[in-house]
């Protein structure tokens, strides 16, 4: 580390401060090389990993759901319902998310292939990739390319325009969190656009197909199969499933929200797509996203989204590996005075809900800052 | 259809594979949905870094025929590779398979075999392949091997002489030594067998020869020694490519029928730039593009519109399998010469590629 690097460090600033040009040249250099590195290391302990993964969701979903069956016996209820959202959330997260992104496409097995991989979720894999692979990974808190930026229901920002409708928005907030997987499967339907006239009627039911077939499936299992084989004893398992599913979309919902929504991320105007370079790309991911601190427990069951940063700058390196990248992403970020933003899941997620109740109310619209 | 087939149509929506097995094999390793799993029973020395494998495979197996070749597939640190092998026996009764692999320097499946594979590993085999198989009809033949590439020769042999030989057959076998001869005591006991059979070695690089044994490359005067009959024999060579382009020139013209396999070789690397042919085989098409290009602009430029995102290797959606053929990451000039997914937005092509497009 040169002294000159040293020096761009200005403390008063750090959280606004933005690198040179060649500064960010070198600084996603450094960045490109920890990736590398990492790149040439996977091997046998990543796919151990990963079928470990998927066994723990196999056994605790199975475990679970007999547990369910004793349901009228309530510590039976109350353990097996724990375990089967446990399943849902490690095969949400660890497992389907980042299978998703491709991680373990190097492994060529076709149980783990990110293009074919599906999950224990209503949206279906397909509609995932594409909103959230492609528009939210690739124009990560642009505002008008990001649909993850208040998911088209919330105003989070004070540059997103303030209307009547957002004074609901602490409700709101709390529906999406309980059917979180819902309005993650429609996010890309676009209902909005068949309401004002835009997309038939016709159009959108074709659209809709694939997502309904998927709904059945995932509805007919949790709601009819198991109650079924539980015969007389079908009512726990119902409540079960529900609020086993339940448990994973607050759990989701929490974890997401931490890693782009918390005080001190950033959002970008359109414009900084044009010449961006792998350096700006890299600052820009860091800038809108934000870290969980906490236990392994919390790194495994937040898929490590907890290292959301990471997972930004490396969607397609093995989620595990982002703990001990984290350690050098944060040295480097400190070396280029870029502000690392991390949190506990507390102090993240209150300033989550700050954000909910303060852009609820009306505030100065601020226009996108194009120089950001 | 079988009952159990049909039971197996019924359930398929409901069934995930990758759960299937899963569970599946607890009870069994070799236990799948829809993959053909094989059990390694033993294993033993062949010659010099040669071994045979005895497998016995699960239900999916769908067989072969003697002189086929099978895809196997084993998990070398994390990564499925796979590579071709010969059963090296005629169909067994007992529903087992015989492998001879003999492992090579910078082989990374084959030194796994050799080296490091137990009894009880579990492999995956693909289906069988090749068109060096038996006719019906009885016929005088030529077998040319050179190195491994005795392996579906002895099959076919094995499977010759289940009946008594009602034409002359003839086994010209290469080595480089002594050392490197698979089957010793097979072939000699075969050759002792029946009279229509003579078993010729060759050997390169053995400093002394044996009374029945030759030495050097292939050349006419050696074949027209060995088989003054030559344009009455149906030739099957199997061996490494050179080896065989070679015999190919010397008995192609003459023989009553010529077929060749040979081991595949890396794939040819062309220049930057050069032009090389991707084959889409979902679409039953190909196109000619340059080397060097990321693929997607480079199929894009021909006129075809594959699925793609960010277009930086970000997103997966361009994503398809690679099933033959060498890409360079061009992000980091990284070469990848095994089939398997590939980004098309960041992969350029280096030689002919397969994709599944």
């Amino acid at each position: 580390m040169t002294s000159s690097m040293t020096n761009v460090l200005n403390r008063s600033q750090k959280k606004v401060n933005r690198p040179s040009d060649d500064q960010l040249a070198a600084f996603g250099a450094e960045l490109d090389a920890l990736r590398e590195r990492t790149l040439a290391d996977l091997g046998e302990r990543d796919a151990r990993y990963i079928r470990r993964i998927f066994a723990a969701v196999r056994y605790t979903e199975v475990i679970g759901r007999g547990l369910l069956f004793f349901g009228l016996f309530p510590p039976a209820w109350i353990l097996g319902t724990l375990l089967l959202g446990i399943s849902k959330i490690l095969d949400n997260m660890e497992l389907g998310h980042n299978v998703m992104h491709g991680q373990y496409d190097w492994m060529n097995d076709p149980h783990l292939n990110g293009k074919t991989f599906e999950w224990d979720l209503v949206g279906t894999g397909d509609h995932w990739r594409k909103t959230h692979n492609y528009s939210h990974h690739t124009y990560t808190n642009i505002k008008g390319m990001d649909e993850d930026i208040g998911y088209g229901v919330l105003r989070l920002f004070p540059e997103q325009r303030w209307r009547p409708f957002f004074l609901g928005q602490p409700i709101y907030a709390i529906i999406f969190a309980l059917l979180f997987q819902w309005g993650v499967a429609i996010q890309d339907l676009r209902f909005g656009k068949f309401f004002n006239g835009k997309k038939s009627g016709k159009e959108m039911l074709d659209e809709m197909k694939p997502f309904l077939k998927k709904t059945r499936r995932q509805l007919i299992k949790d709601y009819v199969i198991f109650p079924l084989l539980a015969g007389p004893f079908f009512v726990p398992v119902i409540l079960g499933n529900l609020v086993a599913n339940g448990m994973r979309n607050l759990w989701t919902y929490t974890i997401i929200f931490c890693g782009h929504f918390t005080a001190d991320v950033q959002l970008f105007p359109k414009s900084v797509l044009k010449d961006e370079t792998r350096g700006h790309w890299y600052f820009r991911q860091i800038r809108g996203s934000s870290n969980l601190t906490g236990s392994k427990l919390l790194h495994v069951m937040s898929g490590n989204l907890s290292h959301q940063i990471e997972h930004h700058l490396f969607p397609d390196i093995p989620a595990h590996r982002y703990a001990e990248m984290s350690v050098e992403v944060r040295a480097i970020c400190q070396r280029y005075g870029v502000h690392y933003n991390r949190g506990s899941l507390v102090s993240q997620f209150s300033q989550v809900i700050w954000r909910i109740l303060r852009y609820s109310l009306p505030s100065k619209y601020v226009p996108i800052n194009a120089s950001a | 259809m079988t009952a159990s087939q049909t039971l197996k149509r019924l359930v398929t929506p409901l069934v995930d594979p990758a759960v299937y097995d899963f569970w599946a094999q607890k009870l069994s390793p070799t236990l799948s949905w829809d993959r053909c799993l094989a059990r390694i029973e033993s294993r033993h020395v062949e010659a010099r870094d040669t071994i045979s494998l005895i497998l016995k495979p699960n239900r999916q197996f769908q067989g072969f025929q003697p002189g086929q070749h099978l895809n196997v597939t084993v998990e070398v640190d994390g990564v499925r590779l796979s590579r071709s092998y010969s059963p090296s026996d005629a169909l067994r009764s007992d529903g087992r398979i015989r492998l001879t692999i003999k492992a090579i320097p910078e082989g990374k499946v084959s030194r796994h075999l050799v080296h490091h594979s137990k009894v009880g590993d579990v492999i995956e085999l693909g289906i069988a392949f090749g068109d060096m198989t038996l006719p019906k009809e009885a016929a005088a033949w030529l077998f040319v091997a050179a190195g491994s590439g005795i392996t579906p020769i002895m099959s076919l042999l094995q499977t010759l002489l289940q009946k008594p030989l009602e034409q002359p057959v003839t086994l010209i076998y290469w080595a480089r030594t002594r050392a490197d001869l698979c089957f010793s005591e097979d072939l000699h006991s075969l050759g002792r067998r029946d009279p229509l059979l003579k078993i010729h070695t060759v050997l390169t690089r053995e400093s002394e020869r044996l009374t029945n044994e030759l030495d050097g490359r292939p050349r006419e005067t050696l074949f027209r020694n060995l088989v003054p009959d030559l344009e009455r024999r149906r030739v099957y060579v199997c061996g490494p490519d050179g080896f065989v382009g070679s015999v190919r020139k010397l008995l192609e013209p003459q023989a009553a029928l010529f077929r060749a396999e040979s081991f595949s070789p890396a794939p040819v690397v062309t220049r930057a730039g050069a032009p090389v042919t991707v084959t889409l085989s979902k679409s039953n098409l190909s196109v000619q593009v340059p080397s060097g290009t990321p693929l997607l602009k480079a199929l894009e430029d021909s006129g075809l519109k594959p699925a793609y995102g960010c277009r930086m290797g970000i997103c997966n959606t361009c994503s398809c399998q690679k099933q033959a053929g060498s890409t360079t990451d061009t992000r980091n000039g990284a070469v990848q010469n095994e089939p398997g997914p590939v980004r098309l937005c960041i992969n350029s092509a280096n030689s002919d590629l397969t994709l599944e497009l």
